[in-house]
């Protein structure tokens, strides 16, 4: 384990020491390594239970995709910032290399942590550099209003976590992922275990985000830069459900009761986010909302707790972080060729970057669940689980399904197709840079068709 | 000579990744000798060895 | 100041604490309470115009008070219970009486108010040395009393985080923004005083770090309110890109130093069955970091414009010596991970 967490370290004095124009080919040779390096978790992929056990981190089948994910993230978002800061001095692109780093650092923390107060430190350690990325690097003044919302959002809710947690320790004696889960079940259903339920649980809704919850998420995604939108994006929501699946194995007795609203308005959010997208005008913002929707899905796979439908949530983390951190690559070429969000203004874009027509078109099939992509079987495996639980379910899903295929159509043919409008004269041809971060994301998910059991573990 | 000194100059910092890697990789050995040699001498997952057998198992 | 004058009064400075660290006996602790108020005054009016005169004149009512409550306690103390002994209150209305005394010596909310309004009238330095040495002679009596009512420190310390949290959020001057965040944090340690003494110390230490490098950068940056702050990186830019950093240490998010009291604290209080005060008290503390993370915004999340000279401060070098602030800026960060350390090393 420690083989992957110190080269991410050494990562930072390698950032500072390289000769500044060998700084982003430098930096991103060598977070390709990490990732490379990364696949080698896959063998561990055979065992049934934790591998590579430290005193404090260890992975198991859950934890792998998410970390794979997020050492693959690293060098996708060099590549893809680095037009953003071709213009910074030297030293400010070396501090937001580092701080990317260190967000790779600490979701590696986070994902492989065996005691849940790491996992927890490793959690709100993450919103420092998400912090400054999103306000220092942010383009208008509206992303000071995004920080606060997304520092005291995520913190309103996960400080009772800590409490949470803290009451857990007490009475358990332990934090362990390893062995609380062994823990004799608890059948009070007093008040106040009810509220711990919620304790627990709440941190990692606002974080996925829940409908209703989910206010910081468009905010902090429109308002922040290309590195900091794919990470939020790909990775940090994903850390609510990850921390949700940990902790479900200790919640167990109260869940089943107490679960109710929220898969209501995980379900009811896929069909309102949905509409919401159907209206936007905000191209990042649409993306943003489309994602809140996918999230609806997982928290609902994630609180019936078959099998099924905690693969299909694992399975929809993983290939959501790919196609919508994809998708944000793309509105952020188009925000550097035309300045502007606005999809009525950024019209018809076949005509000048025919090429990266053919990408979108990729990426929002991808996006709306395209028969034999990764998102569709992670659909297909939430809805079947959630219609088994409740056959109503299929109103909420279904409805949710046609709405995302719609707006995905409306995204793809508001941006790619019709005429050219006339105030673009001239745009920048693509970059071959540009082709391969989308490629990179793309390969993944069109390479797990073939094997898709390297995500869907918890099934076998 | 020259043209080594300074393409030394400029790359030598390449090292210190692969250079984290190793020590990383050498961390995590100790760390499963410790484990190992614990396994090895507890109670709970102590077994007889078929003769000409290792003292560590996989 | 005149040298010779300077050091006698720091000597004096000194002195107090010692005696009031050194004493058993009420009468002596309380003399080195006056010694420590007296040592300080010509210092806070160093500077003689009518600002520091009126901060003085208020600390020194504000401290003749307290000081004179605590000899009042310690008097009706050894009348009721026949002894002077610091460690042997057992008579409940003179330990609630020398817990209010000391509460307004330190400046605790509801006694708070005198204290944004005197660390405003001094220089950074004094402020300083109000905000950290003047609070280690109360506290060293704080931790050798046990309350016989419970609730006495707990409203104290939930009222002071609250207060503190609430008071800085309109403010626009640094050293009334850093008494606000003295209350807050000293509210931390009296929640916990009666449960955890060696928690409180603990938490002390760190709160005097991480206020000393505070206070240390702004004194570097010559600055007393935030506007000051936003032109920063034209003075010292390497420092203003960490000082989001302490600031966010102050505020107690993770995986900074101020997040190792916060916790320890929180764990002690579910540990006492407290759960509900552990979530309203961490729940206050967001109230302060809603002021340090405004304040992060103007001096390193957002760039200030500016002219094309007036990018150049940074190329004169500073007679301040550095050494403290880089010591405190370190530890003010990276203590978390030494949290078992700390932890040890403050238990008797």
């Amino acid at each position: 384990m420690l083989k992957m967490i110190i080269p991410t370290i050494m990562l930072i004095p390698t950032t500072w020491l390289t000769p500044a124009k060998w700084l982003w080919p430098a930096t991103l040779a060598h977070s390709l390594l990490i990732a490379m390096y990364s696949t080698t978790w896959l063998t561990c992929l055979a065992e049934t239970s934790w591998s590579t056990l430290n005193s404090y981190v260890a992975v198991d089948p859950i934890s792998i995709p998410l970390l794979m994910l997020t050492c693959w993230l690293l060098p996708l978002m060099i590549l893809a910032s680095q037009n953003h800061l071709a213009l910074e001095p030297a030293n400010r692109q070396r501090t937001y290399i580092s701080l990317l780093t260190s967000l790779q650092f600490f979701l590696i923390l986070a994902f492989s942590a065996t005691e849940m107060a790491l996992f927890y430190i490793a959690f709100e350690a993450t919103l420092i550099p998400t912090l400054i990325i999103i306000t220092r690097w942010g383009n208008q003044a509206e992303r000071i209003t995004a920080g606060v919302y997304f520092l005291f959002y995520t913190l309103m809710a996960s400080l009772p976590l800590l409490v949470a947690l803290l009451v857990l320790q007490h009475h358990a004696g332990s934090l362990s992922i390893l062995t609380t889960q062994f823990l004799y079940p608890t059948y009070y259903t007093s008040y106040s275990n009810k509220l711990w339920w919620a304790g627990c649980m709440l941190a990692f809704l606002v974080k996925l985000p829940l409908y209703g919850v989910h206010l910081w998420l468009p905010k902090a995604h429109v308002e922040a830069p290309v590195a900091g939108s794919m990470i939020l994006a790909a990775v940090l929501l994903k850390l609510g459900g990850y921390g949700m699946m940990r902790m479900m194995a200790i919640l167990d007795p109260l869940t089943k009761e107490l679960s109710y609203p929220f898969i209501i308005f995980a379900l009811w959010g896929l069909v309102m986010m949905g509409s919401t997208c159907l209206r936007q005008a905000d191209l990042k913002s649409m993306i943003a909302y489309s994602s809140v929707a996918h999230m609806g899905l997982v928290v609902a796979g994630i609180l019936i707790q078959t099998q099924w439908s905690f693969t299909g949530a694992l399975i929809l983390m993983i290939a959501h972080g790919l196609t919508a951190s994809a998708l944000f690559c793309l509105a952020n070429t188009n925000y550097e060729r035309t300045h502007s969000r606005v999809m009525l203004l950024t019209r018809g874009l076949q005509m000048a970057l025919p090429l990266m027509t053919a990408w979108w078109f990729l990426a929002t099939l991808a996006n709306l669940a395209l028969p034999p992509l990764p998102n569709l079987m992670a659909e297909l495996m939430v809805l079947t689980a959630l219609c088994n639980w409740s056959p109503w379910t299929i109103l909420f899903t279904g409805a949710g399904v046609l709405i995302t295929a719609a707006y995905s159509l409306y995204m793809f043919l508001m941006t790619q197709r019709g005429r050219l409008p006339p105030h673009i004269k001239s745009l920048d041809p693509s970059h071959s840079r540009e082709h391969l971060v989308i490629a990179l994301h793309l390969t993944p998910v069109t390479l797990l068709i073939f094997k898709p059991e390297l995500i869907w573990t918890w099934l076998i | 000579m020259i043209k080594i000194v300074k393409f030394a100059r400029e790359h030598w910092v390449n090292i210190l990744v692969p250079m984290g890697f190793v020590i990383g990789w050498f961390l995590d050995k100790q760390q499963d000798q410790k484990l190992t040699a614990f396994r090895n001498k507890s109670i709970l997952y102590s077994r007889e060895l078929k003769p000409g057998e290792e003292v560590t198992w996989k | 100041m005149n040298p010779y004058v300077l050091i006698t009064l720091l000597f004096g400075l000194g002195l107090g604490t010692t005696i009031t660290f050194t004493s058993s006996h009420w009468l002596l602790a309380w003399m080195g309470l006056e010694i420590n108020t007296l040592a300080i005054i010509p210092l806070m009016t160093q500077h003689h115009h009518p600002r520091a005169v009126e901060a003085t004149t208020k600390y020194f009512l504000t401290q003749a008070t307290a000081a004179a409550m605590l000899l009042f306690a310690s008097t009706t103390n050894a009348w009721l219970t026949g002894q002077w002994e610091i460690q042997q209150m057992t008579h409940p209305f003179p330990t609630t009486m020398i817990i209010l005394a000391l509460a307004l010596k330190v400046g605790l909310a509801p006694m708070h108010s005198w204290l944004p309004e005197v660390l405003q009238g001094l220089s950074l330095t004094t402020g300083l040395i109000l905000s950290t040495w003047q609070k280690l002679a109360p506290f060293a009596l704080l931790l050798q009393i046990q309350p016989a009512d419970p609730f006495i420190l707990i409203t104290l310390g939930l009222t002071s985080t609250l207060v503190g949290g609430w008071g800085g959020l309109n403010q626009t001057q640094l050293r009334k923004i850093l008494a606000y965040s003295s209350i807050a944090h000293l509210g931390w340690m009296m929640l916990i005083l009666q449960f955890s003494p060696t928690i409180t110390l603990l938490t002390l230490i760190t709160y005097l770090l991480m206020t000393t490098s505070t206070f240390l950068v702004f004194k570097l940056n010559k600055a007393t309110n935030i506007a000051t702050l936003a032109i920063s990186w034209t003075k010292t830019p390497a420092l203003t890109s960490l000082t989001p950093l302490i600031l966010l240490s102050l505020g107690g998010l993770p995986p900074l130093t101020g997040f190792m009291p916060k916790w320890l604290i929180l764990q002690e209080l579910t540990k006492q069955d407290l759960s509900t005060l552990a979530t309203l008290t961490a729940l206050t503390a967001l109230l302060s970091l809603f002021f340090y993370l405004r304040l992060s915004y103007a001096m390193a999340l957002t760039l200030s414009p500016n002219n094309a000279t007036g990018t150049t401060p940074w190329r004169l070098s500073s007679t301040q010596s550095n050494l403290p602030l880089a010591l405190s800026t370190t530890t003010s960060i990276l203590l978390l991970p030494l949290a078992p350390a700390a932890m040890a090393l403050f238990t008797p």
